[in-house]
């Protein structure tokens, strides 16, 4: 008998115009499992997570949240299904502090005492509770990310979307960020789902990659089968360069 | 009691006493009739334009419908303005849902446009409509013996009041709204629509809860200017500069957002276009003038308005290395 899967994506593709910005993407994700989403610029993976969390219309495909479809429904639908998703630059609201931003979040399924004590027990949980008054607009990128993490929490997810949420950490924020997504794993039954361009930290955090080149699922598997498929070495590197040294090439990558 | 509700309670009680120093049925106490008014038109306007940030240039079409549906209730069915007020409240909150559903997912100027035809619409259906609206000779009350039920009285002190009551009904709304999870909402979709969808807000319904219930408002304020002056046509009250912008520049010079904005914003416009009008009527159009310039000195010295002068300091984040310990 199949292992029951959280998340069932099948044969998603998004068009605009003449263009594929995903043609028949499939894949799962199971229970408690991290799955990284990697590919080049513009490989489709942020309309990927976008078409999953409803901010973008599927052209066609289906995508199913533990056993229940979600296609077509408002993002606000899914997010109460239990997928939600951060932004690639964060999107916290400007106006509101750290404590507000998560509390609002909150709100979408508790009435406003409970949703604020819930923020502060997520806050605490992230150890964000002496900012919790901040202005959001003078947190640092490592904080407004973790920020976006709490906030996305505060909905009580089954799976988190993180898109790109190491983009500009130095390897020690890096590190702080990862054990933060493990500790998350490990503390609130979480499934995760991360888009980044941090080959070391994907390569280090995720159970299983999902590879994706203009649009369309390339490759699929542990991060060390990922490292030396030559589909993948030659979507990042291109053809021309021999084969050992392309490899040689993506390693070190991931190693850095 | 905080010193804020003490505050806000002298500050009413100084407003409810301040007819007395202005003659019954002088042109003074019309005038800060009027203000307050626009203060509370206005701060109808900033439910859904200061805190969703959905900048309506149509509500001159609530106002009117509020106008039009009290007055003709009155005059052929002989049904009081009060009664009437709720009807156009009604009918006003109809009109906001039609026009929401296919609106609301427009953004910026693309919203204030399509607003702004709605209400000129409307304009022209009332002028067009002589049989029920009177068409462009518009609608005058008579005026009978002063009483409550008709909503007539003999002395300015009367409306003024009256005005206050419902300024203070509508700022009271908005505060409640702005503190209550509705508002919290309502700013989350003002600052990033997508992610506060994401963050299981429901901007749509959100949205239209702010439309209709500013709609309602905007309708009971044009019952009263209707029985305040007796007389209106669709050119008064379905007026574009009139009404639609001249609420929108009252909240926003006052400050977009905050429930004072609009109450600064129409204590000091509402006198100034006045001023404007009696000192410089001998040259046609200076008054006009100097008033948009007076506007454009306004908005170049405080673009986010009167308020933002009393807006405390952001607070810092004390602990740059905050969250970095987490799970250990």
């Amino acid at each position: 008998m199949r292992t029951p899967r959280l998340l069932e994506a099948k044969d998603l593709s998004v068009v605009f115009g003449g263009v594929h910005a995903l043609d028949g993407v499939s894949f799962s994700v199971g229970y408690g499992e991290i799955v990284g989403v990697i590919g080049p610029n513009g490989a489709g993976k942020t309309t990927l997570f976008n078409s999953l969390v409803g901010l973008q219309r599927l052209s066609s495909g289906s995508i199913c949240l533990a056993g229940e479809a979600v296609t077509g429904l408002k993002p606000h639908q899914i997010a109460k299904k239990g997928m939600t998703k951060t932004f690639q630059n964060t999107a916290l609201f400007p106006d509101m502090t750290v404590r507000q931003n998560v509390m609002t979040a909150a709100l979408s399924h508790s009435v406003q005492q409970e949703a604020f004590e819930e923020a502060d027990e997520i806050l605490s949980m992230l150890n964000l509770t002496p900012i919790g008054d901040a202005d959001v607009n003078d947190l640092t990128f490592p904080q407004k990310a973790l920020v976006e993490m709490a906030r996305a929490l505060a909905t009580r997810p089954k799976i988190l979307l993180l898109d790109e949420v190491m983009a500009a950490l130095n390897p020690v924020e890096m590190d702080e960020v990862m054990r933060v997504i493990r500790f998350l794993i490990q503390t609130c039954a979480l499934s995760i789902l991360v888009v980044e361009h941090h080959m070391r930290a994907i390569m280090a955090l995720c159970d299983r990659l999902l590879v994706i080149c203009f649009g369309r699922l390339i490759a699929e598997g542990t991060p060390a089968e990922i490292a030396n498929n030559p589909k993948v070495i030659e979507a990042y590197l291109g053809q021309g360069s021999g084969d050992a040294d392309k490899r040689d090439k993506v390693n070190r990558h991931a190693q850095n | 009691m905080s010193k804020k509700s003490l505050f806000i309670s002298a500050v009413i009680v100084a407003a409810a006493l301040a007819p007395f120093g202005f003659e019954p049925k002088g042109h003074s106490i019309r005038v800060l009739s009027t203000a307050l008014l626009f203060a509370a038109a206005a701060q109808s306007w900033n439910i859904v334009g200061g805190l969703a940030n959905q900048i309506s240039l149509g509500h001159a079409a609530f106002f009117g419908i509020g106008a039009y549906t009290s007055t003709l209730l009155y005059l052929k069915l002989g049904i009081t303005p009060w009664a009437g007020m709720l009807a156009g409240a009604f009918l006003a909150v109809i009109a906001a849902i039609i026009l929401c559903i296919p609106t609301m997912k427009l953004k910026g100027h693309y919203f204030a446009l399509a607003t702004l035809a709605f209400a000129e619409v409307l304009r022209v259906v009332a002028n067009s409509w002589e049989t029920v609206t009177g068409g462009s000779v518009g609608l005058s009350l008579p005026y009978v013996n002063p009483s409550f039920i008709d909503f007539q009285f003999a002395s300015t002190y009367w409306y003024y009041w009256i005005i206050l009551v419902t300024l203070c009904v509508i700022s009271f709304v908005f505060h409640y709204i702005s503190v209550s999870s509705l508002g919290y909402k309502l700013r989350a979709i003002r600052e990033n629509e997508d992610a506060a969808e994401v963050s299981g807000v429901n901007s749509f319904a959100v949205k239209m809860i702010a439309a209709t219930t500013s709609a309602a408002f905007m309708a009971a304020c044009g019952t009263i200017f209707a029985q305040f002056n007796y007389f209106f046509d669709p050119e008064s009250v379905f007026n574009l500069p009139g009404i639609s912008i001249r609420v929108a520049m009252i909240a926003i010079i006052g400050g977009i957002g905050t429930v004072a904005g609009p109450i600064l914003g129409a204590i000091f416009l509402i006198p100034l276009e006045e001023y404007a009008t009696a000192a410089f009527s001998s040259v046609a159009g200076l008054a006009q003038l100097v008033f948009g310039c007076i506007l454009i000195l306004a908005v170049l010295i405080q673009p986010r308005g009167f308020m933002a002068f009393c807006s405390r300091k952001k607070k810092k984040p004390q602990n740059s290395d905050v969250g970095a310990e987490v799970g250990q």
